[in-house]
């Protein structure tokens, strides 16, 4: 096993991480900026680095100096975290070569990986289930019609450069397509002075649908069960549970085959997290892999009692996986609630500043509460990187055990002096939508108001 | 030991970069005259030869590789240009001949690299023009140096008898071609050949020394066809009667086994090519797999002027040849008109040692400068003591030249630029490892020589449509031969308008004769240059040639990095 393991993230990722190294007996080298010198979470790390000024460009982007820091400081491997380095191939090919150990999948899949239509088409290829469209932009409407009648109706048509909606129409039989052509084009054209369009297959009520994997290099590959992202904002997932809801046991277990025997094919190791989305008839259509932890890797943890970060670090270090796939066991409920230093009332922009108060309430790794944090009181928000405070996960043996200590949890949880969405967060708990578990994709942007004012009152 | 500190090279092409768009227009105006002429070397004598091939129930040359390479990627074609634009016989029977009648190609097979012979029969049935000898020879050469499989695809009705005396008495004349089939043999080199047609003469040795001889059906071997028999008319003999697989194969035992077609023999050959030890390419990578440059290589095109006169970055164009763009540079402070440094290319590490182009610092005049693409002294020793390391620790070399050649006057002849350059024609001389040359775009001169030009027996060497060959480049030529005419600047010195005049069409000539030699297709023409390959196309030409010399083991030295020599010099 790895003596001394490089963390090149920062704040609550660099401390879980830090945390299960030093379960394993392993030392940690902290990096940090010049804007986290102060970081409390620094001191559990057995070594600290500062590797540059407060720009991440300058600081936790910069390969030369983490690669400095870790040669310096005589580290075995680098553990990337999520964000910053953590899907540059050329990075991870950097670190082969100077046989510092990345602990993530090779150079090779991350490139795979990385480019999405590349990453579809393999998947497609080896018999999952894929978010299917056209390849390029549309040339005309004949072949637009073929492909749509191809992929089934409703179907999407997306503007090349679009955004906010803007170009984008929404298809439900043949007829509709020509007009919804046309205007889609000459709207995106007034919008992005692009006319290009892309055609999908467009899913009704979709949900978010994610399969957490782990493999190792001798070929075994497992799959701990599923997590249900589906309340989004603009894309930026805010809460995360698992098990999914309304989600068969069947199809469960038919996935993580087809999903298991994918990787296998392709030699994937490491963690990884293969996203779909979901149609309201439990369709499963692949949209693309993460290859890196995940923010919300805890939930799957608290309900399989798995620390996926320490088997990350096992497989990095050419450890068998001895897990088989009927080893993986599923118990009750988890939800996640992150905390960003945000202002719901004003779009959501980032709020920095001094955490003047903090409470938490009792909490541990391995639940039923579990927070993942590394702010303390008088701890300055730096407006530099993202704005994630903590994730506050609660584990129970049934969802509704588990939404009332959400519920209990965030409201004894106090953190003032910056805006939070912690109130909002609440107010989507307390939902009735939330609650029944009949939600998907669309929750956030059509309660938005609701929620905001619920949380006023 | 040191450890190896990779950095990445080059930088991303801003969209709005118009001299990269100007250069690339200029460059794909070349490739486009590239892509022609082989669209024309792949038909050979045209549609009417291809028909005639078929009707015998054959393939063509072309068919028989495609039928043998895992995929298209597999197949990388060698001195396709040999008698490019030269016709034999008289104007009124002038014939063209394209590939010089014979495709010689690098073909991965199952995948192992093997080097491909095949006789072309679209062009006078697969007959021997003059080069003819000399392009299967070559190929030959290149098996022998890394030890690749040979396949020979005969289908050869003999020297092309018109113009024999070119092509039968001289060193590499025929007969070596079966000298080379002995040497190859002689060292281990496995030999397999399919004899798909007429195999008639001194064609009939070649397939003979091979380790395992195919023949179809339609095939026959013999020392006289049935024209030179005595009787043969009179009896009804065919040659295929007096030497067909029924003969070869159960009576005089020169071939193995017969096959019905070429399309069978074509499934026989991979058979033979799987029993082969697997290539070494993955055991040398290890568990760091192949990847691709970061930026495109097609990109070189745009950051490559064609004109000589113009300067470019030479680290942008390595960045898109090797993995990742990772580059490790060997003193880079030093003799900063070369540049020398080892990267991966296809997971396997290579020597890479070129010309950089810009102004940089004179090392001992502050304030001047020195212009790039010029051996100086400095330069001159890095390239010595770097290859002398390669070569130590086996690591495969590439020169990319963009050399105008080494630098002249007082100052050079001081420093004893002659013995400097003398010293690394002898490494390159006596290298054991490995070489490749990229012709980029100059190559003049003793540089041409000192950077393992092809009098230095690179494995490989090949042009891009821009490359330029020459002693010395047209105008410096001019210059030259017209010296006593001109001043101390250059210029001419009478002032009489009618001498001037007779003076600047003499040089004008002189300029246009030059630059119509240094035309690369005159150089693959006479096979100065093995090939000449769109830049886009430079990293599959390089995959082959490292993936090829990583591809036996036990011929030569291959050292891990930890007891490399290069770590000395750190």
């Amino acid at each position: 096993m790895f003596h001394r393991v490089l963390v090149a993230n920062r704040g609550e990722i660099a401390r879980r991480i830090i945390r299960t190294l030093t379960k394993l007996g392993i030392e940690s080298v902290a990096i940090y900026s010049e804007a986290d010198a102060e970081a409390i979470y620094l001191k559990e790390a057995t070594h600290r680095v500062c590797i540059g000024p407060s720009l991440a460009k300058e600081s936790y982007l910069c390969e030369e100096a983490i690669l400095e820091a870790a040669s310096q400081s005589d580290c075995e491997a680098i553990h990337p975290g999520f964000g910053f380095l953590s899907e540059n191939a050329v990075f991870a090919a950097r670190c082969a070569r100077q046989k510092l150990s990345f602990i993530g999948p090779s150079p090779q899949l991350l490139s795979l990986m990385g480019d999405k239509a590349i990453a579809r088409a393999t998947m497609a290829a080896l018999g999952v289930p894929t978010l299917l469209g056209s390849e390029g932009v549309i040339s005309d409407l004949g072949s637009a019609k073929l492909l749509a009648e191809e992929l089934g109706y409703p179907v999407l048509l997306k503007a090349r450069s679009g955004g906010g909606g803007k170009g984008m129409r929404l298809v439900n039989h043949a007829g509709e397509l020509e007009a919804a052509l046309v205007e889609a084009s000459r709207e995106a054209q007034a919008s992005f002075n692009d006319g290009e369009l892309y055609l999908e297959k467009f899913i009704a009520r979709a949900r978010h649908i994610e399969f957490q994997v782990l493999g190792d290099h001798f070929g075994n590959v497992v799959c701990l069960g599923e997590r249900e992202c589906s309340v989004q904002r603009r894309n930026q997932k805010l809460i995360e549970e698992a098990p999914a809801n309304r989600f068969s046991p069947e199809t469960r277990t038919k996935m993580s085959q087809i999903i298991c025997e994918a990787l296998k094919k392709i030699g994937y190791y490491n963690a990884g997290t293969m996203e779909f989305l979901a149609s309201a008839d439990e369709k499963l259509y692949f949209m693309e892999m993460n290859t890196r932890i995940q923010v919300e890797h805890g939930v799957s943890e608290l309900i399989t009692g798995i620390d996926i970060v320490e088997w990350q670090v096992r497989i990095a270090c050419n450890e068998v996986l001895p897990l088989k796939q009927e080893d993986i066991k599923f118990s009750g409920h988890a939800i996640e609630c992150r905390i960003n230093s945000e202002d719901p009332e004003n779009e959501f922009i980032p709020s920095p500043g001094l955490i003047s108060k903090l409470v938490l309430p009792k909490n541990s790794p391995s639940g039923p509460v579990r927070i993942d944090t590394h702010i303390v009181e008088n701890f300055r928000v730096v407006p530099f990187y993202d704005s994630m405070l903590a994730k506050v996960i609660t584990h129970q043996a049934d969802r509704s055990e588990a939404l009332k200590l959400m519920e209990q949890t965030l409201s004894t949880l106090k953190i003032e002096g910056v805006k939070t969405t912690l109130d909002f967060q609440s107010s989507i708990i307390k939902s009735d939508e939330f609650r029944s578990g009949i939600y998907d994709c669309s929750f956030i942007e059509k309660n938005l108001s609701s929620l905001l004012s619920k949380n006023r009152s | 030991m040191a450890k190896l500190f990779f950095h990445p090279l080059g930088r991303k092409i801003e969209d709005g970069d118009k001299e990269y768009h100007a250069n690339f227009k200029e460059m794909s105006g070349l490739e486009k005259i590239l892509s022609k002429k082989r669209e024309a070397l792949e038909k050979g004598w045209g549609s009417n030869y291809q028909e005639r091939v078929r009707a015998k129930n054959k393939l063509t040359a072309h068919e028989r590789i495609l039928g043998l390479a895992d995929n298209l990627l597999s197949i990388v074609p060698i001195n396709s240009f040999v008698n490019d634009g030269v016709v034999f016989g008289d104007d009124s029977q002038a014939k063209s001949c394209p590939n010089a009648g014979v495709i010689t190609a690098f073909v991965r097979i199952h995948g192992r690299w093997t080097m491909v012979i095949a006789n072309d029969n679209t062009v006078a049935s697969g007959s021997w023009w003059p080069k003819t000898p000399e392009k299967i020879i070559r190929a030959q050469e290149i098996a022998l140096k890394l030890r690749l499989a040979v396949i020979y695809l005969v289908d050869c009705s003999g020297l092309f008898l018109p113009e024999q005396a070119l092509t039968f008495p001289g060193k590499r004349g025929a007969g070596h071609i079966f000298k080379m089939n002995s040497l190859l043999s002689d060292q281990g080199v496995p030999q397999i050949a399919g004899v798909c047609g007429d195999c008639i003469a001194g064609g009939g040795y070649m397939p003979i020394i091979s380790d395992r001889v195919y023949m179809t059906e339609q095939a026959y071997m013999v020392i006289a066809g049935a024209a030179l028999i005595r009787g043969a008319k009179s009896q009804h003999l065919s040659s295929h009667d007096i030497g067909g697989p029924h003969v070869h194969v159960h009576l005089s035992n020169c071939a193995d086994e017969r096959v019905p077609d070429d399309q069978t023999l074509v499934i026989k050959i991979r058979e033979e090519i799987a029993r082969l030890p697997s290539s070494a390419v993955p055991y040398y990578r290890g568990s760091e797999l192949a990847s691709a440059p970061k930026f495109a290589t097609a990109e070189i095109a745009g950051i490559l002027p064609v004109s000589a006169k113009k300067s470019y970055d030479l680290r942008q164009i390595l960045a898109r040849l090797i993995d990742d763009g990772l580059f490790w540079e060997y003193n880079q402070e030093q003799g900063q008109e070369v540049i020398c440094g080892v990267a991966k290319v296809s997971g396997l590490y290579v020597g890479f040692l070129s010309n950089a182009q810009d102004l940089f610092a004179h090392p001992e005049k502050p304030g001047e400068q020195r212009a790039g693409g010029i051996l100086y002294r400095e330069g001159v020793k890095k390239l010595s003591r770097f290859c002398r390391a390669l070569n130590d620790d086996g690591i495969p070399m590439v020169w990319l030249q963009d050399v105008a050649g080494f630098d002249v006057g007082t100052e050079a002849e001081k420093q004893g630029l002659l013995s400097y350059g003398s010293s690394l024609i002898y490494a390159n001389s006596t290298h054991k490892t490995p070489m490749m040359t990229i012709l980029l775009r100059k190559a003049s001169g003793a540089g041409y020589y000192a950077m393992a030009g092809m009098p230095y027996d690179p494995v490989l060497q090949i042009s891009t449509p821009c490359s330029r060959l020459a002693v010395m480049e047209g105008q410096t030529l001019a210059v030259g031969a017209f010296h006593t005419k001109l001043d101390d600047d250059f210029n001419i010195a009478t002032k009489d308008p009618a001498e001037r005049k007779l003076i600047e069409r003499g040089m004008a000539q002189v300029v246009e004769r030059i630059e119509g030699d240094m035309n690369p297709y005159k150089a693959a023409s006479q096979m100065d240059t093995d090939e000449i390959v769109a830049v886009g196309e430079l990293r599959r030409y390089l995959e082959c040639f490292v993936e090829s010399s990583y591809q036996t083991i036990g011929y030569r030295r291959i050292k891990n990095p930890r007891i490399w020599s290069l770590h000395d010099f750190s």
